[in-house]
């Protein structure tokens, strides 16, 4: 008989991880549709549940030094609404979902079950955030894109929990983000787009693109971005077609229920080809 | 088996179940209360929404375990309050009722979204309400509804 | 004029809003058992064995070997089995229950069951005609011969599904011999008439409640049915209350959808520009069964030409039939896919002769008097010049459209005119239904309306009880209306087609007056009524000659959207209708209509998505299969204008299928603007737009 817990402190829930196999819980939107069983059945999870959700002590948001931190169990409508989260990730997640899938979100679930459409790992990929992880004997670093090996593997051990998300504070002259689904509210992405740049005196200081849905992981080429880094932004504009040339290796998509692989290299193209053309 | 104990439309309730279960089984199985509807059982379509802590939550894709120690109200409970009234009279008026399978989980994205902005504009309503489906309205009359709601029911929110 | 339209509350409400209101999952009863279908895993074949488990004390297997009776869905074609026996017709057919006192045992049992089949190469092309139709009006050889030119198009159209938010179930109980089926139906009668059928019992053994309907659009026409008839027979098998309430993914990969559709016409044109006469040909493909699939072909090829007149017609129609999901009822039957291609094959004509569309479109527009494509008569006022009018006054259609046709922005506005007739083809009420209603009244001078329509939120209730109030001039509190019970209520036929309110509304209105005119305070009164047809309606129904309709309601939708440069996203904008269905018995009911009916026909124009691969069905959760949210639809403006139609009560027509069957070719004609190229196929995707776009 399988024995789920619902820890009071991190410490406990620490501690249980040590003991046995658990899977964490946190918000459990993806989990409890991944493991529906028929109505009125408990659902179908192979492990014992850690249910992490109600942690107090990882829920926050707060600023240190150059860093924004937010605990691990802050819910996605928390973070909408704090004066503290990074402007391009209060894009994204206006669009994510719906306040009622919202509230019970958090961005370490979406780190968790790194789904290859997830909106809010854009923001993160480009923000270069980075994750705290603790188990009982170790505090641990990692950068989002080094701890997602794939879609839905991570590199988080059995006696770990992801406790915190620390993004570098930075500034930007422009943002943006595109989603594209299969209608305007509460969908999966076909494909979605984040691009964040400072320009500065004509010439780009800094830019980032990470686009989803196009691959098994997501999508930020920093050798591409770095080569556009102190050109001029007409220069980029003139350039454009050789930059997607540049992304094509990377754009692999696959066809789907939602959508098809041509329709989605096309439109990741032109959302890039957008972007470069506002800077 | 796990003990979880909650408020329930302002009553303590003290369960000894599995945790992982689907909460909206436990509120139409368990507790008795049918108004939250399972309509598509994976968080889509908002009939089974619930008020946790005056916010909306999808209670089919809730585990149990989430709800340990929080304030839990379904639209049973939230249709004794005067804000409901007040909602209520505003469906009525406008003719925003069809169905009506997913009416009580819309009125509690309605609540949940004065909850937040007592003067939310036509795109913020339909924003707000996004994630509560509806096949029969065109949602025409449930956005003059919530528009008609937050003038009849200006200083409730 | 009388003033029935003006809105009153809803007379149910209340309940609805308060979340008492019991929907068939919301009832239980002691002893419960449930039921699981286990379905074929393939397209086609023939099952080889069924290896089960053993079975625990009280689960029972149910199958084709415990029917009573005939092997098959009592429907207008017979060739729906109850459950397979050998053969297998699509991917997900029932082959058996799995009924258990809890969910835990049965789904045991159902995760054992092993079934082997040999497969077979299955039809997903529609190649295979099981029914076949032709008409013609004039003489279209002659047209065509003396045409100065011909022009020829094909439209294409895809799935559809209903989606309402409440999935199909029973809850049934048995007590001697008598089944007790309570359930999220349409039409009590279909079932109670399967259910005998099936169990081969007299009729008062079978007894038929419809339980508060979350949402049906058609979809719980004819497929409750089957559910009851395996259900009747699980009950008799098992001899304890049983529930069978399909999950979302199961609703939405075996119930019927939309019939995808493809549909060729071809124009004969005069020296004038002018068309006179069009050959057409109407494919929709059925599915594994007929089912109702002959009605809904009939139904899209009286609509051959919508809203216009032309003189000379052939109509050419098939039923093809391939091992997918069987298609059936979905709000318009039919008619939006042929409205669909009628708009869009007029408009392309209209660019192809250099003629301007709205003057080419008025030219061929239906005036009364006209005939009909089935050579009946327009009888009644036609008030489509004026609505267009409206609708383009209120729209800001001609500046909007020399604005985006000249502009690089991707901006569209899109028109459609069309019609729909009002109840079921033909003499199908005459001589199928033969609709039957009861009034009642009390001692206490209450009046009960004992009907089997069905509300569904429509708002059957509160209509009828208005005809019968303002009728018996009796306030609206004296008038019951509960939901339908076979026990008690004669049938009035099945709640389809837009007939509630003309057909059966008009029933009411004449037992409301007999009882009226004898009235007697304080003492009981029960009064009968059955259908007559009115007196002109004449139908050859082997010539499809004749009034296939006893009446037309009529409708003007305009569409804007934007379509985003980089995604080629369509984004609604604004959506304006004027819509003649007679008179309003309550213009919110009807506008409620109108916004709902128009968001589900623009959405079918551009937004929803299903397709098959290998005849299964990609888009089966409401995660997939998008349908439109509160941000999807645009603000929309209705205007009524009043017509009244001398045999419904208070002039009442139909309404409700009028208001999805112009929304696709609106939306659709909206998008061609923008993008600038020709649209022959809904819904029009992004990704169809793209194919489009890169077709340089």
């Amino acid at each position: 008989m399988v024995r789920h817990r619902i820890p009071v402190t991190l410490e406990e829930a620490l501690e249980h991880l040590n003991e046995t196999t658990y899977k964490i819980i946190a918000g459990g939107t993806d989990l409890m549709v991944q493991n529906r069983a028929w109505s009125e059945l408990p659902p179908k999870f192979d492990a014992p549940l850690l249910f992490c959700f109600n942690l107090e002590a990882l829920k926050y948001v707060k600023e240190e030094n150059a860093f924004i931190k937010i605990g691990s169990m802050t819910d996605l409508e928390t973070l909408l609404h704090h004066p503290l989260t990074p402007e391009i990730l209060r894009k994204v997640i206006y669009e994510m979902a719906s306040p009622a899938i919202r509230k019970v979100s958090t961005l370490s679930g979406n780190i968790g079950n790194a789904s290859p459409a997830a909106d809010s790992l854009l923001a993160l990929y480009a923000l270069d955030a980075k994750v705290e992880i603790k188990s009982q004997k170790e505090t641990r670093l990692s950068t989002v894109s080094e701890l997602i090996l794939g879609p839905r593997k991570t590199a988080l051990k059995q006696n770990e929990i992801i406790t915190e998300i620390i993004i570098p504070k930075s500034s930007f002259t422009q943002t943006c983000f595109v989603k594209v689904g299969g209608r305007r509210a509460d969908a999966i992405s076909k494909v979605a787009f984040v691009g964040c740049a400072s320009v500065e005196n004509n010439v780009i200081k800094d830019i980032r693109m990470t686009i989803n849905a196009v691959a098994a992981r997501l999508i930020r080429r920093q050798d591409i971005e770095k080569g556009l880094c102190e050109k001029t932004p007409d220069e980029v504009k003139q350039n454009v077609n050789a930059i997607l040339e540049a992304y094509s290796t990377s754009i692999q998509p696959i066809d789907d229920q939602r959508s098809n692989k041509d329709y989605r290299k096309y439109t990741a193209n032109n959302l890039i080809k957008a972007f470069l053309n506002t800077l | 088996m796990t003990k979880i104990t909650f408020t329930f439309n302002g009553k303590p309730i003290e369960l000894h179940t599995d945790p992982s279960r689907r909460f909206l089984d436990v509120i139409r199985n368990d507790l008795k209360h049918t108004g939250p509807k399972e309509g598509c059982g994976e968080g889509e379509c908002g009939a089974c929404a619930v008020l946790i802590n005056g916010h909306i939550v999808n209670s089919c894709i809730l585990p149990l375990a989430n709800v340990h120690h929080q304030e839990v109200m379904t639209i049973e409970g939230f249709s004794k309050t005067k804000r409901y009234a007040v909602i209520e009279e505003a469906f009525i008026k406008e003719g925003a009722v069809q169905c009506g399978i997913c009416i009580p989980g819309m009125i509690i994205a309605v609540e949940s979204l004065l909850n937040r902005n007592p003067n939310p504009s036509d795109e913020e309503i339909r924003v707000g309400l996004s994630g509560n489906l509806c096949r029969c309205t065109g949602y025409n009359m449930i956005v003059k509804a919530v528009l008609r709601a937050k003038e009849m029911g200006k200083g409730l929110w | 004029m009388s003033t029935i339209n003006k809105s009153v509350p809803k007379v149910e409400a209340k309940d609805k809003i308060s979340g008492k209101m019991k929907y068939v999952s919301d009832y239980h009863v002691e002893g419960l058992h449930y039921a699981k279908t286990v379905r074929s895993t393939i397209a086609k074949g023939v099952i080889q064995s069924i290896e089960l488990p053993p079975l625990p004390e009280g689960v029972t297997i149910v199958d084709y070997q415990d029917i009573p009776g005939k092997n098959v869905v009592k429907m207008i074609y017979e060739d729906w089995p109850v459950f397979a026996e050998k053969n297998i017709s699509h991917y997900g057919e029932p082959i058996m229950l799995v009924v258990g006192p809890s969910k835990e045992m049965v789904q045991a049992v159902f995760d054992k069951i092993k079934i082997t089949y040999q497969e077979e190469t299955p039809i997903f092309d529609m190649v295979q005609s099981k029914v076949d139709y032709h008409f013609t009006k004039g003489d279209p050889q002659t047209a065509f011969q003396e045409a100065k030119k011909t022009i020829k198009y094909t439209y294409e159209t895809g799935y559809q599904e209903q989606a309402y938010i409440e999935p199909q179930g029973f809850i049934g109980t048995l007590e001697d011999e008598k089944v007790t089926l309570i359930g999220s139906i349409q039409a009590p009668y279909y079932v109670k008439n399967a259910v005998i059928d099936t169990l081969s019992c007299k009729p008062e053994d079978v007894r038929i409640i419809q339980a508060t309907v979350g949402g049906a659009f058609g979809g719980k026409e004819e497929f409750p049915s089957l559910i009851g008839c395996q259900l009747a027979v699980a009950l008799k098998k098992v001899k304890k209350p049983i529930k069978l309430i399909y999950e979302r993914e199961e609703d939405m990969e075996v119930t019927t959808k939309r019939h995808p559709s493809k549909i060729t016409m071809e124009a004969a044109i005069d020296e004038e520009n002018n068309i006179t006469a069009i050959k057409s040909h109407v494919g929709i493909d059925g599915g594994a069964f007929l089912g109702l699939s002959s009605v809904v072909l009939s139904r899209a090829m009286i609509a051959a030409t919508s809203a216009y007149t032309i003189n000379h017609l052939q109509v050419d129609g098939d039923v093809y039939i391939t091992n997918t999901v069987p298609n059936g009822a979905f709000r318009g039957f039919g008619a939006p896919q042929m409205i669909f291609a009628v708009e869009m094959f007029i408009n392309h004509l209209a660019k192809d002769l250099n003629e301007d569309v709205h003057d080419f479109r008025l030219r061929h527009l239906a005036k009364q008097g006209d005939k009909t494509t089935t050579s009946g008569t327009f009888r009644d006022p036609i008030l489509m010049p004026e609505m267009i009018k409206k609708a383009c006054q209120i729209s800001g259609y001609h500046k909007k459209k020399a604005l985006y046709e000249s502009s690089e922005k991707m901006k569209g506005i899109g028109m459609s005119w069309f019609l729909h007739g009002c109840g079921f083809t033909g003499s199908g009420e005459a001589d199928h239904i033969k609709a039957k209603v009861k009034l009642r009244k009390d001692e206490a001078d209450h009046v009960y309306l004992e009907i089997a329509a069905v509300d569904m939120g429509q708002g059957a209730k509160t209509t009828l009880m208005k005809v019968a109030a303002e009728v018996l001039e009796l306030p609206l509190e004296a008038i019951h209306f509960a939901n339908p019970d076979t026990d008690i209520v004669p049938d009035s036929g099945p709640t389809v087609a837009s007939r509630t309110a003309m057909v059966v509304g008009g029933l009411v209105a004449r037992a409301a007056q007999e009882i009226n005119e004898n009235w007697q305070s304080g003492k009981p009164q029960i009064v009968h009524k059955s259908y007559k047809q009115p007196d002109y309606m004449e139908w050859d129904q082997a010539t499809f000659n004749g009034d296939a309709y006893p009446a037309y309601s009529w409708g003007v939708n305009v569409v804007e959207v934007s379509v985003d440069p980089a995604s080629l996203e369509v984004r609604v904008e604004h959506i304006w209708s004027v819509y003649d269905v007679g008179k309003s018995l309550d213009d919110n009911i009807v506008i409620g209509q109108a916004d709902g009916g128009t968001a589900q026909g623009v959405a079918y124009g551009y937004l929803e998505v299903m397709n098959h691969r290998n005849g299964k069905l990609l888009q089966k959760n409401m995660t997939d299969y998008v349908i439109p949210t509160a941000v999807d639809m645009a603000k929309t403006e209705t205007v009524l204008f009043d017509n009244p139609f001398a045999y419904g009560p208070y002039g009442a027509k139909g309404a409700g299928e009028l208001t999805l069957v112009g929304g696709a070719p609106a939306v659709a004609i909206a998008i061609e603007m923008a993008i600038n190229k020709r649209v022959s196929k809904i819904p029009a995707t992004p990704e169809y737009l793209m194919e489009l776009m890169n077709n340089d």
